[in-house]
């Protein structure tokens, strides 16, 4: 009875079996591929940077560098660019101190609740700037937010600005003082500084020319 | 809805322990729309409640209280159906009703804390007693923990009656769905110092709930709730069941790459991401034809033969109606409009963002939730056939066109901050600022708190019929039963 | 139409499948979608010879 005419396409057991092949080969795909993504984002060490090392994320020494975000013309978009030397705070860190002052910086971010109101990495609220190159943006950067608290660098200006934001407005919608102490708002500045050194596959597009474009390219003011 | 704490004519436990589940999401429910308010107000009067009730405590809240009230609204939704699928009791009720009483006990603290203590000190006792930090899975450790224990007892109560009554095939989807739902939780439940890896567990929980286990869930809920309104032939129902599975796995799951465009993942997450979520819709679409193909063809036979209208509860009707079309336009056409690399590297951390999250937690979730609870009401009371009230329509209509609203608002304020703040000045302080200042943003906003308004008052309608539906529609059953007599 | 892998890490099976637009995914796609013509044609046979459904089984 090969020829009988039946109709497979409203059988039940044919989009039973096929949902469950689906399902579970796109299950065991997304599993391979997160081994594989977890490989390329484990922080890198100490060692890589020292060499050269380009990694996806950074290790916490980073922090002991300076960090510059530049088009690369094989990538196709801006990639951070870790250069030479430069104190943070004053000092060179040493791996285990910059690894707790991370950590230290990573749960405050939590427990400030930072996420909602900013954007880390672009997820989050939208009632505060995106923070995942706050370390490079112009503001701290042209004297502006350096000059406004009166410190000499931008991470004790930005520090500062974390420990009393509401003493240094600068538009009317301001950042509330979430009682964050000196400690917090040093180890805060390394997590900023830190993630501005993560390869985010050039978002956000443009940021290494926002300062030029503010200049008078735009009308938008 | 409350008076039927007294009378209610359910014949299983379950069914009552649901109704439990329906009255708490639904003041949860009210309070995500008042901590909405005060942040729309926010964006337009930025010292309002400054440094007393900020920005950050009234968004964590607002979408706190949602995700808890779905997943309440969910809980009762099988605790309604659980007896209808498999013909006997939950097999743990008991179990199940201290399980309530933990559960919204932990809430209650859970809200408080987030609204009174709002945040701490940077350390490891912060995220274990006051927040997590982390978008929508803000609870503190204890509580992931308390969550996980009620969850296991819910998820025992499923198996085992499942196991032990009819194994119908929406039982079977909901089974295997609800195991993946619960152990996908555990994947936001750790801390790590690495922002790169967080988010990207993170993505495991929001995502691969929002975006394929709670939409499987809601294809088990319309499949059930077309049975049960329109008494739709379950073997064209499941069928339909089986192949919304197919495909809202087959895309949504690795469709997670599109959350992997941005956050320090590899390069190759781009096209992974594009073209799995670009299917997304499609199933969304079926899930459209499936429910309004249904309704036509069930109206049909009751026109053509039995006196009288197929539909036996119009309010549920209406809101799964609804959900079919606000899933298609608010997940579907929302999510695909920004979902390709080359126009998420603009929209991405957008109000654009902001505009599909409101439609889309609306139109697939929040609606079907609200048809769930007009079944609730509708068992609680008996009543054999239940239609709209002018309540109904006035809820239903604001409520749509609120939310329609803020969605085209949102959406328009997206576009400005991608073309101003994205595209022609590159991001940064002064470019966020500059986009949130300008008048086309700023009229956005207004009409979003307005139409929020507009929102929040078509919820009092419905929570006004809510309570009163299933008394008058009784009334009105036996005064016809009398009439007759 | 085919270019080089532009990623940090290019030593990988996905870096190697994403050999331009759009290689990686329709791979995938095709990985997913081809063992359903197989379930289909054992579906059809079934049906032909008239056999119940499979009781607790795929």
């Amino acid at each position: 009875m090969s020829g009988k005419k039946v109709s497979v396409w409203t059988s039940i057991t044919f989009w039973r079996r096929s949902a469950a092949w689906v399902t579970g080969t796109a299950t065991v795909l997304l599993m391979w591929l997160t081994f594989n993504t977890m490989g390329q984002i484990a922080m890198g060490s100490d060692e890589d940077l020292q060499n050269g090392v380009t990694k996806r994320i950074p290790a916490p020494t980073v922090i002991n560098y300076k960090i510059d975000y530049k088009m690369d013309e094989k990538r196709g978009h801006e990639v951070p660019v870790i250069g030479e030397k430069q104190p943070f705070f004053g000092k060179e860190w040493s791996a285990e101190e910059a690894a707790e002052l991370l950590r230290h910086g990573k749960l405050t971010q939590q427990a400030k609740n930072c996420m909602n109101c900013h954007t880390l990495l672009g997820n989050g609220a939208y009632y505060a700037p995106d923070l995942t190159k706050a370390w490079l943006d112009p503001k701290w950067n042209d004297g502006t937010m350096t000059g406004i608290t009166g410190k000499d660098t931008v991470e004790e200006a930005m520090a500062e600005f974390l420990m009393h934001p509401s003493q240094y407005p600068t538009h009317e919608r301001m950042m509330p003082d979430l009682g964050i102490t000196r400690e917090e708002a040093v180890a805060l500045v390394a997590f900023l500084k830190h993630m501005s050194a993560i390869d985010t596959n050039g978002f956000p597009r443009n940021f290494s020319q926002s300062a030029k474009r503010l200049e008078g390219g735009t009308h938008a003011r | 809805m409350l008076a039927s704490i007294k009378s209610n004519e359910f014949k299983y436990e379950s069914q009552k322990l649901a109704m439990n589940y329906f009255r708490v999401a639904i003041v949860l429910f009210g309070a995500q729309l008042l901590m909405g308010l005060i942040a729309a107000i926010q964006f337009l009067y930025p010292s309002f409640l400054f440094e007393v009730f900020d920005f950050n405590v009234a968004r964590m809240v607002h979408i706190n209280a949602l995700v808890v009230w779905m997943l309440y609204a969910m809980i009762g939704s099988v605790y309604m159906l659980l007896p209808d699928e498999t013909g006997i009791e939950a097999v743990g009720i008991k179990l199940g009703k201290l399980a309530f009483w933990v559960l919204t006990a932990a809430v209650a603290v859970v809200v408080l804390v987030y609204i009174f203590v709002q945040v701490g000190p940077g350390n490891e006792a912060t995220i274990w007693l006051i927040n997590e930090g982390r978008e929508y899975i803000e609870a503190p450790r204890w509580a992931d923990i308390g969550i996980v224990v009620v969850v296991l007892v819910f998820y025992y109560n499923v198996f085992a009656t499942y196991t032990k009554g009819n194994r119908t095939g929406i039982m079977t989807v909901l089974v295997a769905d609800l195991f993946a739902l619960a152990g996908l939780y555990l994947c936001g439940m750790f801390f790590t110092d690495n922002i790169s890896m967080d988010q990207y567990w993170w993505w495991w929980v929001i995502h691969l709930w929002v975006e394929a286990t709670w939409e499987v869930f809601v294809g088990s809920l319309a499949a059930y709730g077309l049975i049960k309104i329109l008494g739709a032939k379950r073997e064209i129902v499941e069928m339909w069941l089986w192949i919304e599975v197919l495909m809202l796995f087959g895309s949504g799951i690795l469709g997670l790459g599109h959350h992997y465009f941005w956050i320090g993942t590899p390069e190759y997450w781009w096209e992974i991401g594009a073209l799995f979520s670009a299917l997304e819709p499609v199933p969304l679409v079926a899930m459209f034809v499936h429910v309004l193909y249904d309704w036509g063809k069930e109206q049909g036979h009751a026109e053509a033969g039995q006196q009288g209208h197929a539909v036996n509860n119009t309010p549920a009707m209406a809101w799964i109606a609804i959900n079919a079309f606000g899933n298609f336009l608010g997940a579907g056409i929302w999510g695909f409009f920004h979902t390709l690399p080359q126009v998420n590297i603009y929209t991405h951390g957008t109000q654009f963002t902001a505009a599909h999250g409101h439609l889309a937690f609306f139109g697939a979730y929040a609606t079907i939730l609200i048809g769930m609870m007009y079944l609730g009401v509708q068992g609680a009371y008996g009543i054999k056939k239940m239609t709209m009230t002018f309540k109904t329509k006035m809820a239903i209509g604001l409520i749509v066109f609120g939310v329609l609203g803020m969605t085209v608002s949102l959406t328009v304020a997206g576009y400005e901050q991608v073309l101003v703040e994205r595209a022609d000045l590159g991001g940064g302080w002064d470019a966020y600022f500059i986009a949130q200042e300008l008048p086309w943003y700023l009229q956005a906003q207004g009409w979003r708190l307005t139409m929020g308004l507009v929102t929040f008052t078509g919820f009092l309608f419905l929570v006004a019929d809510l309570l009163t539906i299933g008394k008058t529609e009784a009334a009105k059953e036996e005064e016809v039963q009398a009439a007759a007599a | 139409m085919f270019e080089a892998c532009t990623d940090l890490a290019c030593d990988n099976i996905f870096a190697l499948l994403n050999q331009g637009p759009l290689t990686l995914t329709i791979f995938l796609h095709t990985v997913i979608i081809i063992p359903m013509f197989f379930i289909y044609f054992q579906e059809k046979k079934r049906l032909q010879e008239g056999k119940e459904e499979p009781q607790g089984e795929w």
